[in-house]
């Protein structure tokens, strides 16, 4: 395990995948904070003072950790918000589909007609949280603005 | 180390969130929340939830188009009397059943309550399309069955 972890290419790629990913699905939730206000709303779990928070806040945060990775900042702050995302918002389908809600994920788009939750969902959520576990404990800074500025000659 | 990173990232996304939706007025500061049921602040048209009682009184009045959302195959074994099937998943290409629809027309959109959301997904559709008077009946057919009002199935 330890030499995937400090492979330097394995990591850019996951970090370009993950990042862009969630870079790309945090704007039309930005956009539409109402759509995934609606979208949270569904899932009947939270309350709706916290499900407006949650749409202003979580897309934000979506597209800060997605450009953390990219550039390569605060790759394990990043990588940990984004497990800590993850496993919420898989609990949030399990959850749902336990109580047998027909509901649209709310995921990758805010189409209501499509994307909706199943076992699908779930093992595919599961996969990027691998994917964001293996980034928090990986130990490969190459390509990143964090290890060019702390190498970088000074003067 | 990490904790502390998450924090500022968290920090960030909160300060971001609330000034863009501030400044843009949308969401927590917008007008607009369609599709939100009644216990959230709404615009003056976003689509309401309404009871049981409502409904009845919105049939009897005849002035109310009733949209059953559920699958055909649930429409045909009953629904609402008068009111036309429009499943969410099939919206798209079945839309144009509304073309001739005013904006203004009173659309009362129903399913079958707390297991089923799309009444709420197809309200939020419809408003978004520019229907002004849309209300989600969330109890929808098995309170109005329960309640022994007038309904009707498909023809064979």
């Amino acid at each position: 395990m330890k030499p995937l972890l400090s492979n330097d290419y394995l990591v850019l790629l996951t970090r370009t995948f993950l990042g862009l990913l969630f870079v790309v699905v945090s704007l039309e939730k930005i956009v539409e904070p109402a759509a995934f206000a609606q979208s949270i709303a569904n899932y009947k779990i939270v309350g709706p003072p916290l499900t407006v928070v949650l749409a202003t806040v979580l897309p934000w945060l979506e597209l800060l950790c997605g450009f953390a990775l990219l550039f390569g900042i605060f790759l394990r702050g990043s990588s940990l918000l984004l497990s800590g995302m993850l496993v919420v918002f898989t609990a949030g389908v399990i959850s749902a589909l336990l109580r047998g809600l027909d509901i649209a994920c709310g995921c990758f788009t805010q189409d209501p007609s499509v994307g909706k939750i199943g076992w699908m969902k779930v093992l595919q959520n599961g996969t990027l949280l691998a994917l964001s576990v293996f980034l928090y404990f990986s130990s490969s800074v190459r390509f990143s603005i964090s290890q060019y500025l702390r190498t970088r000659p000074l003067g | 180390m990490a904790l502390r990173e998450a924090g500022m990232l968290l920090i960030a996304a909160a300060a971001l969130g609330f000034i863009y939706t501030a400044a843009m007025e949308k969401g927590l500061f917008g007008t607009q929340r369609a599709g939100f049921s009644s216990s959230f602040p709404t615009s003056v048209n976003a689509p309401v939830t309404i009871s049981p009682d409502s409904a009845k009184m919105f049939f009897d009045s005849g002035n109310a188009l009733f949209v059953d959302s559920r699958h055909a195959y649930d429409y045909s074994l009953g629904h609402i009397k008068g009111s036309i099937n429009l499943p969410l998943a099939e919206y798209a290409a079945k839309k144009d059943t509304l073309a001739r629809v005013p904006k203004d027309k009173l659309i009362i959109i129903y399913c079958d309550g707390a297991d089923c959301n799309s009444s709420i997904e197809l309200a939020a559709r419809l408003f978004m399309d520019g229907f002004v008077n849309v209300k989600i009946f969330f109890g929808g057919w098995g309170e109005w069955k329960a309640k022994s009002l007038p309904i009707e199935k498909s023809a064979k």
